[in-house]
């Protein structure tokens, strides 16, 4: 068992937890964030992705412990109050999300993503989402929502 | 119908993190279920030995298919009711649960563990050690079928479950014996995993003292839930309420309960405790039953001009280790539905064998048959028209069903319901500059690049699913005067939430946002009918929500006479508000609603409809321009142009979703998804997302989609569905266009997936 320490959407939160949860398990199952979805064990979905200090992350791809101390931004910390970030609002206006599955690892992955590129072209966008899968809306919408949140965050 | 897409209802919660699919409920000192899965494809069971499994701390139950509640269960029947081939019967194999005595299929559950928590479960699990004796396994179609291949079940001698034949053999054997011109092909449809994003799960809760079952599950419609889940446990479905508030997609393979759900119903009952299980995505790789999986092989007749005298097929179709509920169904009668396909012709025969093999069951995934047969029709004319040295639209233009034929019935009894098929050829050639082909290839060429153009005109039966309840919507009406629509449909992102109460308010005349949609509410009115399957539920619950709202209208008139102390007859409805005709005198009907009040929950002006089972045939018109580098065989698509009639259209936005979706799916199959296994071990070498082609973000960048709307008559929204157009149309439409441009270069054959390293061996081959 490990005692675990982190600053999440904000707030700090400490749990004792098994060595071997990962992030992902962590925030859904001690924190009851379940906004991270977990769509499969092998990193490749990017269903979980959240933001460790700063940067995207699949939470998957880390034991609780690495995260130790950080501060961990998930997709339920993403809005401001009321107000959506302007990449929830783009995928929502541009109808890129069907299920909703994957939505908040690709809007985390997005938000994580124009904030190192604040104007990425389509083969930047098409790089930027290789590690989120998604089976419904065939990223047609979802690249649009990206251009758009983009013109919207100038 | 609609204006300005502003976004979903549903977007809310979804973009928010707040969704709940069946994974993020969790109910008070739940226990966590694990399933120990058969690591081979074919062996007897000699010992499970529990007793190590068992001394895990925090270790509940450990159950097997011999523990006398899971033994109990039954398998649901086929859905299969009619005869196949010389009146022979559906002979479906029985399924336990859990392995009994012997695993027939890599991924066959053989032992649950419930446990205080997942990691003591899946420890458990581990711990358990379990005897086999391997036996022969068969994994290749066409090896199954062959006389002494190793057999499956002894209840279904040959491996044969079921034979399917349709059309006039005898009729379509002297055609192609007097034709001028026979086509041949044989091709590979190969075996596709589903892989909706949200891995399967559930959670049971046994309320004893009620004796009530709650569940959670991602399904693709309540009643289908319940009434499989009852026909498995032996519970009434009466017992059982069914919760899905958010389901992270379905495609077809999340219609029934699967094996595992009804063991973890099982165990919330012995173990007095919820109980939630949620697969990894290691499991739902050998455990979600698959899709397509067949080897085909199909002629055409001509005559000397070019005209198609008739068609015929010998198929075979795999069924997995056991049958689905579906899989006999949509991969046999669904494929032969349209075997003519836009095409007036004399006579067609077909005949499919369903083959059991030691793999996962196979079922519905997104066209499931549809995209089977235009595939094969499609490649047939395209490869006819290089034969006869036809231009393919002219050769296609010269054999339609003209736009004046409809309703239409094929030489196999069906009645298609409208269509132009020339007519939505003409709009995509047109869009896709075809004539101007020619000089974009040689452009391509100079650039040591092979470009190729292809096109598929494909008709499809929508309206899925064969029940014979009907489909029924119910409005209600608080005493506020706001009003509920209620609806079993089932939506696994079809936007369902947003677009009924389009189609309510626009029919009552009243803005839509005041009307409530309770989708799927376990609390709601017992309303019958299936989910949503087979690109049916804008058609069937579609409907039935608009003429629940006539029903509102009808039943408001004579209260509204009252209130305007005049006779009903002379009360006119029209834009929410019951008036006085020939006045400015009305009572709208959210006032006359509140007015009425209601007593005990019911309302005067509650009203339910229902829409009986139909079926509506989409077609389309697509065409694909790709572009091949022989160096190293990637294709890469230019453009994709797809002309739909779906016949009227209700939210354009919602539609463009869905082909946008259906499209990808097709392109999915043709560059790369492949649920492939040794053909020795039967092991899935596939079973990740690190082995398994999923489409990513820029396969297909730029889709033109175009409207040829030819209204159905078959509903009053005179809608024709829209979920599996897009991959129907996008498997022969690509593989056209992929052989199109590999022609040149000597290729005359290539099956699916179209990977690098396949259309490069092709190339090299042909050199």
């Amino acid at each position: 068992m490990a005692k675990i320490e982190m600053t999440v959407n904000g707030k700090k939160v400490s749990h004792e937890v098994e060595d071997r949860t990962l992030l992902a398990n962590f925030l859904r199952d001690q924190l009851g964030l379940t906004g991270t979805h977990i769509g499969c064990d092998t990193s490749q979905c990017g269903c979980c992705t959240v933001h460790v200090d700063g940067l995207a992350v699949k939470s998957c791809s880390m034991v609780v412990g690495q995260a130790n101390g950080a501060e961990v931004l998930t997709i339920e910390g993403l809005a401001n109050g009321e107000t959506l970030h302007p990449v929830q609002q783009a995928f929502s206006e541009c109808h890129a999300l069907q299920c909703g599955f994957c939505t908040p690892g690709m809007i985390m992955a997005v938000s994580g993503l124009l904030k190192d590129n604040p104007a990425p072209n389509d083969e930047e966008i098409i790089q930027g989402l290789e590690g989120n899968l998604c089976r419904c809306t065939g990223y047609i919408n979802i690249i649009k929502a990206v251009k758009h949140a983009a013109v919207a965050m100038k | 119908m609609s204006t300005e897409f502003k976004g979903r209802r549903e977007d809310r919660r979804l973009i928010t993190g707040t969704g709940r699919y069946t994974a993020d409920w969790n109910q008070p000192g739940q226990l966590y279920a694990v399933f120990l899965r058969s690591d081979r494809a074919h062996a007897r069971i000699l010992s499970v030995d529990t007793a190590a499994a068992s001394a895990i701390p925090g270790v509940h139950a450990i159950m097997t298919g011999d523990d006398a509640d899971i033994a109990a269960m039954k398998n649901p029947p086929s859905n299969v009711t009619w005869e196949g081939r010389g009146g022979m019967k559906m002979n479906q194999p029985d399924r336990p649960v859990m392995a009994r005595g012997k695993v027939l299929y890599v991924g066959e559950p053989v032992a649950m563990v419930v446990a205080q928590s997942a990691h003591a479960a899946q420890d458990a699990a581990e711990a358990i050690v379990v005897d086999y004796e391997d036996l022969p396994a068969v994994i290749d179609l066409e090896e199954a079928l062959a006389p002494g291949a190793p057999q499956l079940h002894q209840s279904v001698p040959g491996n044969l479950p079921f034979d399917y034949e349709w059309g006039d053999p005898a009729r379509v054997a002297e055609i192609f014996s007097a034709a001028a011109h026979v086509v041949r092909l044989k091709h590979v449809d190969q075996r596709l995993v589903g892989n909706p994003m949200e891995p399967k799960a559930f959670l049971a809760v046994y309320d004893a003292t009620r004796d009530i079952y709650d569940v959670w599950s991602s399904t693709q419609g309540m009643t289908m839930m319940k009434g499989s889940l009852a026909a498995t446990t032996g519970v009434p479905p009466q017992k059982i309420r069914v919760h899905a508030q958010d389901v992270g997609g379905g495609f077809g393979i999340r219609s029934n309960a699967y094996p595992e759900y009804c063991a973890v119903f099982a165990a919330a009952r012995r173990t007095g405790k919820p109980v939630k299980w949620v697969a990894t995505r290691a499991e739902c790789f050998v455990s979600d039953w698959h899709g397509r999986d067949f080897v085909m092989s199909g002629e055409m007749a001509f005559d000397r001009d070019g005209r198609i005298l008739a068609a015929r097929y010998d198929w075979i179709a795999a069924m997995g280790a056991y049958c689905s509920p579906t899989g006999a169904n949509v991969h046999t009668l669904t494929p032969a539905t349209t075997s003519v396909g836009t095409y007036a012709m004399a006579a067609v025969h077909g005949r499919i064998r369903c083959a059991l093999t030691n793999t996962t069951s196979v079922t519905a995934y997104r066209g499931a048959g549809r995209p089977d047969i235009a595939y094969m029709v499609e490649r047939l004319v395209d490869e006819a028209a290089l034969q006869l040295g036809i231009d393919p639209i002219e050769l296609r233009r010269k054999n339609f069903i003209s736009k004046d034929a409809f309703p239409y019935t094929t030489p196999n009894k069906v009645t298609y319901d409208s269509g132009d098929y020339a007519g939505m050829l003409e709009d995509v050639i047109k869009v896709s500059d075809w004539s101007g082909f020619e000089k974009r290839r040689s452009e391509s060429k100079a650039r040591g690049k092979l470009r190729g153009i292809g096109l598929a005109v494909f008709v499809e039966p929508s309206g899925g699913g064969r029940g014979t309840d009907p489909n029924q919507a119910m409005i209600k009406f608080g005493s506020s005067g706001n009003i509920e629509l209620f609806s079993i449909a089932g939506p696994t992102g079809q936007g369902h939430e947003t677009v009924f109460p389009e189609i309510v308010g626009r029919e009552l005349g009243i803005d839509p946002s005041l009307i409530t949609a309770r989708i799927g509410d376990p609390d709601g009115p017992p309303l019958t009918g299936l989910g949503t399957i087979g690109s049916r539920s804008m058609i069937h619950h579609g409907s039935a929500s608009m003429l629940a709202a006539r029903e509102v209208i009808r039943k408001g008139m004579d209260h509204a006479a009252r209130e305007l102390e005049v006779a009903a007859q002379d009360v006119e409805y029209a834009q929410g508000n019951y008036r006085i005709k020939g006045t400015d005198r009305a009572i709208s009907l959210v006032n006359l609603a509140k007015k009425l009040g209601g007593v005990a929950g019911v309302h005067p002006l509650d009203a339910g409809a229902g829409m009986a089972h139909t079926s509506a045939f989409p077609g389309g018109a697509h065409v694909a321009e790709v572009e091949i580098d022989p160096a190293t065989g990637v294709t890469e698509v230019l453009k994709y142009y797809a002309v739909d009639d779906c016949g009227n259209i209700v939210n354009h936005t919602l539609l463009e979703g869905q082909m946008h979706g259906g499209i990808m799916q097709g392109a999915g199959q043709v560059f790369g998804e492949h649920g492939m296994y040794d053909k020795e071990s039967g092991q899935l070498l596939t079973g990740s997302f690190m082995d398994y082609f999923m489409p990513k973000a820029g396969l297909l960048r730029d889709i033109y989609l175009g409207d040829h709307p030819m209204p159905s008559p078959t509903n009053p929204l005179g809608v024709k569905g829209a979920g599996e157009a897009g991959t129907t149309g996008a498997l022969p439409t690509l593989m056209n266009a992929i052989l199109n441009a590999l022609r040149p270069a000597g290729v005359t054959h290539l099956d699916m997936p179209a990977t690098p390293s396949r259309v490069w061996e092709a190339l090299r081959k042909a050199r």
